[in-house]
C-alpha cells in the first residue's frame, strides 16, 4: 500500500470516527430513550390481552372489597370490607367503582402501579449508579415475566412493590444526601408499603439491616425515631379504621393474624427456587450474583442497600411456612438494579477503553462495533488511535457482555410473551394469572340462576370468583368447620349433606383447578351431585393440547343443579 | 277445492279426537298469561294459626280471650292466643270433625274453640296456639314477596274428605260420609273437563303407591290418607282406566317434568310425610314446599306459572272470622293460602273471599271450561292477586333454613377518611422531601 493511499484511508477512518461520535447520543438522552422503550414494552406486556381471562380468587376478593367500600349493591353483602389485608389500593379502586364495577379497572390500577415502579427503578438506579444503570434496570424490570405477570392482576403485591421501591429510592437519597427529611420520607413510604399489604412491614428489617451493615451511612437516633413516627402515622389509619368503622373488622383481622401465624405450610420449601426464580429470570439472578462477585472490590453502601432489600424479604418468606407466588415481588426492583449494575459496569470498563468514541453504553448494534473492534486490533488501527489505550483493550470481552445484556432482555421478553399469552390449562397457580372459564361461569350464574340461589364449590377460590361475577353466595366444601384450621375470611358449610337435603344449596360447582388441589373434596362434591339428583346445567371448557398435536375441549368448570 | 276442504275438516276432527297425552304438552290457549297452575294442598291449619300475627292481615284481634266454657256463665276462665312453644301446651292432632266445627263456631259466636276440644278429651288451650315468623320463616317471607290471601275459607265445615272433594269436583262428593265400596262413579272432576278439552294435567303424589286406592281403604292404616288426599283414587274409572290413571304419578315425576319440559298445564300436588298435619313438623312442610317451588323457579316454566299453596281444613285451630254460609256445607273456617307467581303482586294481601272451588273457577276461566257445580260457578276468582301488566318477575329463592347472614356494614365514611388521610399524609411527607431537595438543587445551581 502506498503512502498516499494510507493517507486517504486514515482520513476516511477519521471521518468515520467523527461521524460515529456525532451519531452516538449522550448518556442521559440514551438512558431516557431506553426508559421510554422500557415503558412502551412494559406497557405492552402488561396490557396485552389484559382482560381475556376473568379475575382469579384473590383479585375477586380485593375487587369485592372495593365494591363493598363503594357500597355497590349485590356485592357489598357478599364481600365484607375487612378480610385479611389493609385497604390502601382497594380504596383507590372503590373510588372508581362509584362510577360502575368493571373487572378491567382493577387491573388497570395494577398496570399503572407496575409502570410507575419501572420509573422509580430508573430514578433509583440513576441515583445510585448513573442514568444508564437506572435505565437498564428499568428495562429489565419492565420485561421481567414475574413483575409483568403480577402487575397485570389486581393484587396488592404490585402496588406494595411500588411503595417499597419508593422507600428504596428515598433511602438511597438519604444515603447520598444525609438529609433527615429523606429518612422521614422513607418512613412514610414504608408505612404506605405496609398499608398496601401488611407483609411490607418486613422492609423495616431491611432498613435496619442496611444501617447495621453500612457504617458509612450513619443515622441519628432522633431521625430514626422521627422516621418511625412518620411510618406509624401513615400506617395508623389501618388499625383506626378497624376499630372505628365497625363491621366486625377488628375481630376478623385478629383472627386472620393468628391463623397466618399458625397455619400449616401451603407449599414445599423449594417453591420459591423452582417457581419464582425462573419467573424472575435465571439470567437476571445469575448476572446480579456474578456482578456482585466480579465487582466486589467496588462494593459500597449502595450494594448493601440493594442486597438488604433483596435478602431480607427472600429469607423471611423462604422461612415463613405460608408461601405465595407473588410474595417475593418487592425483591425484583433491587434485583433488576443489581443485574443492570453488573451489565453496565462491564460496559463501563469498555467505555474507559474507548473514551474517544463514547462507546460507553450498550445499545449500539453489535455489527456496528465489529469493524471498529477489528480495526482496533489491526496495525492500522493502533497507529491511527494514538495514546496507547488500544493496546489495553479487550473488545471481545466487552462485546460478550453487551451480547449478554441483549440476551437477558430478549430472554425476559420471550418468557413474558409466553406467559401473558392466554394459554389454556387445567392447572392453576394462585397469583399467576386469571382463571380460564371462571368469569364466564360466574356470569352464567348471575343470569341463569334465581335470586336467592346458593352454590357449593370444592374450595373457597372458585367460590370467590362465582360470588364476584355471579352475585350469588357460594361456599367452599373444603373450608374447615374448625375455626383453628381455616382462613377466618371464609365461612364453612356446616353439615353440607344436611344442607343439601334441606335444599339450602341449589347448585354445585365442580372445577378442575380446585379438583387438582383437593381431590378428596372434589370426590366428595361429586358424590353429593350423584346423591342429590345432580343435573349438569352448564359447563365451561378450554382448549387443551392432546396427543398428536390435536386440540380438544376439556371441561374445566361444571355447574350442577341439585335437589333433595 | 271441495276435496281440500273435506280433507282439512277430517284432519281437524282427527286431531280433536286424539287424547291430550298423544298431542303432547303443547300449551293450550289461556285467558291469562298463566300457562301452568301448580296447586299444593297441605293439611290442617287455620289462617290465624299461621298468619294471625302477620302484619296487615285480618289477624287475631287484640285482647281476644276465648272462654273455657262458653255455656257456663259462672266460669270466667278464658284462654288468650299464645305462641306455641312459649308454654307447656304441646302440639297435637286436634279434632276437626264437623261436630267440633259446630261447637267451635257456636252459631257464629266463635267462642267454642277451647270447649269443643276439651269435650273431645283434648287440651282445649292448644286451639288458641299460633305460629309466627320465627316458626314459619319461609311462608312469611313468601307472603312478603308474593300474595297472601286472608279470606280463603275451607269449602266445607268438616275435614279432609269433603274439602278435598270440593277441590276437584266443586261438591262434597257423591256420598257424604263413608266411601261406597264400589267407589265413586260419574261425579265429574275438573280433570274430566281438562281431559275433554285436551288440556294436559297431572296429579303428583308424594311417595305414591298405586295399590292404595278406595279398594284398599281400611286396610292400610295411616297410608290410606293417600285415598283422601287424592280424591281421584276414590273413583273406579281413575283407578282402572290406564289412560286416566297414568296421570296420577309419583312426585319425583314433577321434578323430571320440570327438567324435561313436560310440565302439564294443571298440576295438583299432595304430600305424604311433609303435610304439616299436626303434630308433624311444620319445618318439614316448609322444606317440602320450598323444594317444589325451588324446582319451579329454576325451570323455564317459572315465567308463565302460578303456584298456589293451600291447606285442606282448619285442623281444629282457632280462627276469629265467622265463615260465610253459602250453603248447608260451608264455608268452613279460613285456611292459609299463598300465591307465588312471576305475575303475582309483591307483598300483596288479598282480601277476596275465596274457597277451594275458587281454584276450579280459575282453571275454568283460564282454560275455557264449563263449571262443575253451583259452588264453583258462583265462586270468586283470584285474578286480583295477579298483575298481568307487569313483566314476569324474576324468581327469588328463599331457603326455609338459611338466613343469608347480613354482613354488618362498615361505616364507609370512616374508611374514606382513614385511607384518604393515609394517602394525604404519605404524599405530603414524601412530596415535601422531593420538593425540598429539588429546591436546594436549584439553589445550588443558582449559587454557581
Amino acid at each position: 500500500m502506498t503512502i498516499g493511499s494510507n493517507a486517504i484511508l486514515d482520513s476516511t477512518l477519521v471521518r468515520v470516527r467523527d461521524r460515529l461520535i456525532s451519531l452516538v447520543p449522550g448518556e442521559r438522552a440514551l438512558s431516557l430513550a431506553i426508559v421510554v422503550v422500557a415503558l412502551l414494552v412494559g406497557g405492552f406486556l402488561r396490557l396485552w390481552h389484559l382482560n381475556t381471562l376473568g379475575y382469579n380468587s384473590d383479585e375477586a376478593v380485593y375487587a369485592g372489597q372495593s365494591a363493598a367500600i363503594a357500597g355497590v349493591p349485590g356485592l357489598r353483602d357478599l364481600f365484607p370490607v375487612f378480610r385479611a389485608h389493609p385497604l390502601l389500593f382497594q380504596f383507590v379502586l372503590a373510588l372508581v367503582y362509584h362510577y360502575g364495577v368493571s373487572d378491567i379497572a382493577g387491573r388497570l390500577v395494577a398496570v399503572v402501579a407496575g409502570l410507575l415502579t419501572v420509573l422509580v427503578v430508573y430514578r433509583t438506579g440513576s441515583l445510585l449508579y448513573g442514568p444508564m444503570t437506572g435505565a437498564v434496570g428499568a428495562l429489565l424490570l419492565a420485561c421481567m415475566p414475574y413483575h409483568a405477570t403480577v402487575s397485570r392482576q389486581f393484587l396488592l403485591d404490585g402496588p406494595m412493590t411500588l411503595c417499597s421501591t419508593c422507600a428504596l429510592y428515598l433511602l438511597a437519597r438519604y444515603g447520598l444526601s444525609r438529609r433527615p427529611g429523606a429518612l422521614y420520607a422513607t418512613g412514610a413510604a414504608i408505612g404506605m408499603t405496609a398499608l398496601a399489604k401488611e407483609t411490607g412491614m418486613i422492609l423495616i428489617v431491611a432498613v435496619y439491616a442496611f444501617f447495621a451493615l453500612s457504617h458509612e451511612i450513619p443515622a441519628k437516633s432522633r431521625d430514626l425515631a422521627l422516621a418511625s413516627l412518620a411510618m406509624f402515622l401513615v400506617l395508623a389509619p389501618f388499625p383506626a379504621s378497624l376499630m372505628l368503622a365497625g363491621g366486625g373488622g377488628t375481630s376478623r383481622a385478629h383472627q386472620y393474624l393468628v391463623w397466618q401465624f399458625l397455619r400449616r405450610p401451603n407449599h414445599t420449601w423449594d417453591f420459591y427456587p423452582t417457581m419464582v426464580t425462573p419467573a424472575i429470570g435465571l439470567l437476571v439472578v445469575l448476572v446480579a450474583a456474578v456482578g456482585l462477585w466480579l465487582l466486589r472490590r467496588e462494593r459500597s453502601w449502595r450494594e448493601k442497600l440493594l442486597l438488604s432489600w433483596v435478602l431480607v424479604p427472600a429469607v423471611f418468606f423462604q422461612l415463613w411456612p405460608t408461601k405465595g407466588f407473588q410474595y417475593l415481588l418487592p425483591i425484583t426492583p433491587p434485583l433488576a438494579l443489581l443485574a443492570a449494575r453488573a451489565i453496565c459496569a462491564g460496559i463501563g470498563e469498555a467505555s474507559r477503553s474507548y473514551p474517544a468514541l463514547k462507546l460507553r453504553w450498550l445499545p449500539l448494534p453489535i455489527p456496528l462495533l465489529r469493524p471498529v473492534a477489528a480495526l482496533a486490533r489491526s496495525e492500522r488501527g493502533r497507529s491511527l488511535f494514538r495514546g496507547g489505550r488500544l493496546t489495553q483493550i479487550t473488545p471481545r470481552g466487552d462485546l460478550i457482555r453487551l451480547a449478554a445484556g441483549c440476551l437477558i432482555v430478549i430472554s425476559l421478553l420471550l418468557a413474558s410473551w409466553n406467559t401473558i399469552n392466554t394459554s389454556a390449562a387445567d392447572s392453576f397457580l394462585a397469583g399467576s394469572g386469571g382463571v380460564p372459564g371462571g368469569r364466564a361461569a360466574g356470569l352464567w350464574v348471575r343470569t341463569h340462576t334465581p335470586a336467592g340461589s346458593r352454590l357449593m364449590t370444592i374450595g373457597p377460590s372458585m367460590a370467590n370468583i362465582i360470588e364476584f361475577y355471579g352475585r350469588k353466595p357460594a361456599y367452599g366444601l373444603a373450608v374447615s368447620p374448625n375455626p383453628l384450621t381455616r382462613n377466618p375470611s371464609y365461612e364453612p358449610i356446616l353439615n353440607p349433606e344436611l344442607q343439601l337435603r334441606r335444599g339450602s344449596f341449589q347448585y354445585v360447582v365442580w372445577d378442575v383447578y380446585s379438583a387438582n388441589r383437593s381431590p378428596f373434596f372434589a370426590s366428595k362434591l361429586l358424590a353429593y351431585v350423584r346423591k342429590y339428583h345432580g343435573v349438569a346445567v352448564h359447563n365451561e371448557s378450554v382448549p387443551i393440547k392432546a396427543s398428536g398435536h390435536r386440540t380438544v375441549l376439556k371441561p374445566v368448570i361444571v355447574i350442577y343443579e341439585v335437589r333433595p | 277445492m271441495k276435496r281440500m276442504f273435506l280433507l282439512a275438516v277430517l284432519i281437524t276432527a282427527l286431531a280433536g279426537a286424539l287424547p291430550a297425552s298423544a298431542r303432547g304438552n303443547a300449551p293450550a290457549r289461556t285467558a291469562t298469561p298463566i300457562k301452568h297452575l301448580i296447586n299444593v294442598m297441605q293439611e290442617n291449619h287455620s289462617f290465624d294459626n299461621y298468619f294471625g300475627t302477620y302484619p296487615g292481615v285480618d289477624g287475631i284481634p287484640a285482647g281476644v280471650c276465648v272462654p273455657v266454657n262458653p255455656f257456663d256463665k259462672h266460669d270466667r276462665r278464658c284462654v288468650r292466643p299464645f305462641h306455641i312453644g312459649d308454654n307447656d301446651v304441646q302440639p297435637a292432632d286436634l279434632d276437626h270433625s264437623a261436630a267440633t266445627n259446630r261447637l267451635q263456631l257456636d252459631g257464629g259466636a266463635l267462642d267454642g274453640f277451647v270447649y269443643a276440644l276439651n269435650q273431645r278429651g283434648q287440651d282445649g288451650r292448644l286451639a288458641m296456639g299460633y305460629y309466627d315468623g320465627r316458626d314459619l320463616p319461609y311462608y312469611w317471607e313468601m307472603a312478603r314477596q308474593y300474595v297472601l290471601f286472608d279470606r280463603f275459607f275451607s269449602s266445607d265445615h268438616s275435614g279432609s274428605d269433603e274439602n278435598h272433594m270440593y277441590w276437584v269436583t266443586g261438591t262434597a262428593g257423591e256420598h257424604r260420609g263413608p266411601l261406597p265400596t264400589e267407589g265413586y262413579g260419574n261425579l265429574p272432576t275438573i280433570f274430566d273437563r281438562l281431559e275433554a278439552k285436551g288440556v294436559s294435567w297431572k296429579f303428583y303424589v308424594q311417595n305414591y303407591d298405586p295399590k292404595i286406592t278406595y279398594r284398599a281403604k281400611g286396610e292400610l292404616g295411616n297410608r290410606e290418607s293417600q285415598v283422601i288426599w287424592v280424591p281421584l283414587l276414590k273413583y273406579a274409572r281413575y283407578v282402572d282406566d290406564p289412560k286416566l290413571s297414568s296421570h296420577i304419578v309419583d312426585l319425583g315425576q314433577y321434578y323430571k317434568d320440570l327438567q324435561d319440559g313436560t310440565l302439564p298445564a294443571v298440576a295438583y300436588i299432595v304430600p305424604s310425610g311433609a303435610s304439616e298435619h299436626p303434630p308433624s313438623s311444620i319445618m318439614s312442610g316448609q322444606r317440602f314446599v320450598n323444594s317444589l317451588l325451588r324446582a319451579l323457579m329454576q325451570s323455564d316454566y317459572w315465567k308463565d306459572s302460578a303456584f298456589l299453596l293451600n291447606y285442606d281444613d282448619w285442623g281444629g285451630w282457632y280462627d276469629h272470622v265467622n265463615p260465610p254460609q253459602v250453603d248447608k256445607h260451608g264455608y268452613g273456617f279460613r285456611t292459609p293460602a299463598l300465591l307465588i307467581s312471576a305475575y303475582a303482586k309483591r307483598g300483596y294481601i288479598d282480601h277476596t273471599q275465596l274457597d277451594y272451588t275458587s281454584i276450579l273457577k280459575f282453571i275454568e276461566h283460564n282454560w275455557g271450561l264449563e263449571p262443575l257445580a253451583s259452588r264453583d260457578a258462583r265462586a270468586n276468582n283470584f285474578l286480583d292477586a295477579f298483575d298481568f301488566s307487569q313483566p314476569p318477575r324474576s324468581p327469588q329463592l328463599i331457603s326455609p333454613e338459611f338466613r343469608t347472614p347480613t354482613q354488618p356494614q362498615a361505616r364507609r365514611w370512616v374508611l374514606y377518611g382513614a385511607y384518604g388521610t393515609a394517602w394525604s399524609l404519605g404524599g405530603l411527607i414524601i412530596g415535601w422531601e422531593l420538593f425540598r431537595s429539588t429546591r436546594s438543587r436549584v439553589r445550588s445551581r443558582g449559587g454557581g
